[in-house]
């Protein structure tokens, strides 16, 4: 799962979740901060591990949970990846935690580096479970 | 210089573990949740067509939301952009705040039209680091219409 959120993908995702740090728009706070320019919102991030397990559920799958813990910054314009592997399948339930990874890669290419590790739950109820890059 | 407000930062936030508190966060709008789908990159009609007949409000949307309510004055938001009591404690206080994660469990779909109500309870404050280090602190939120809870969501604020 692929996602490249630039500053205007950004002012929409801050205006409508009512999110007005300044880290995110204004490039003079964020360095301020540290930062070498916006950050991509840590509820963003969220987002794509959602989508990246939806995926993996399929359509009449669904998702019980996600979690992430963010590593370190991304920035608008990044190219985002999320990535992720089969953890472990409840016998019981048949529920799959999948283990996620971000990674960002500032010119589109090379090794990249980890933004954020999580992981997420999924029921996957037909052989809807897709292959997850 | 940010270092030795962390004292009074920690101090204030450490008499705010355990206190619960509620607020409204308004009435879920499908157009405003279609928005926030297409921000997030999604292109399922079902997702970002308000007007599709299988649209639903995408799962991460009440839990994204923050806290600063529409309409709120100037005042209530701190200089760094931050609404003042979104990381308990740093209201006034010259920190630096970011989002350290969040684990959510969903346990029920929003649907428009209906008022949210978000529940909100501080659950640990550490200091971790070297020196003066940082706080971490542990929140733990569940968001509920009137037909019940929609979502649990443990979301960890660094503050240095």
């Amino acid at each position: 799962m692929e996602y490249v959120p630039d500053e205007i993908t950004l002012l929409r995702f801050g205006a409508v979740t009512r999110n007005a740090h300044r880290i995110h728009y204004d490039t003079a706070f964020a360095r301020s901060e540290g930062l070498d320019g916006p950050v991509v919102m840590a509820q963003l991030h969220g987002c794509l591990f959602h989508r990246a397990a939806a995926a993996y559920a399929g359509e009449t799958g669904e998702v019980l949970s996600v979690g992430w813990q963010n590593r370190a910054p991304a920035y608008a314009g990044d190219r985002l990846v999320v990535s992720g592997v089969v953890e472990s399948v409840d016998e019981e339930t048949g529920h799959i935690t999948l283990a996620l990874e971000e990674h960002r890669f500032p010119d589109g290419e090379g090794p990249g580096t980890l933004c954020c590790r999580g992981h997420a739950v999924v029921a996957v109820r037909s052989s809807d479970a897709q292959s997850s890059k | 210089m940010t270092g030795a407000l962390l004292e009074p930062a920690e101090k204030r936030a450490r008499a705010e573990i355990g206190r619960v508190e509620r607020r409204s966060l308004g009435t879920v709008s499908a157009d405003a949740a279609a928005e926030f789908a297409r921000a997030a990159g999604e292109t399922s009609p079902r997702l970002v067509d308000p007007a599709h007949p299988a649209f639903t409000v995408h799962p991460m949307y009440l839990v994204s939301l923050l806290r600063g309510a529409p309409g709120a004055d100037p005042e209530e938001y701190r200089p760094d952009g931050m609404y003042r009591d979104e990381v308990p404690g740093t209201d006034g206080l010259d920190v630096r705040l970011m989002a350290g994660g969040q684990d959510v469990r969903f346990l029920g779909e929003a649907r428009p039209g209906e008022r949210i109500e978000v529940r909100r309870v501080l659950e640990s404050v550490e200091r971790k680091g070297k020196g003066a280090g940082f706080l971490l602190l542990t929140v733990v939120k569940t968001y509920a219409s009137e037909r019940g809870p929609l979502a649990e969501v443990t979301e960890r604020f660094i503050v240095r």
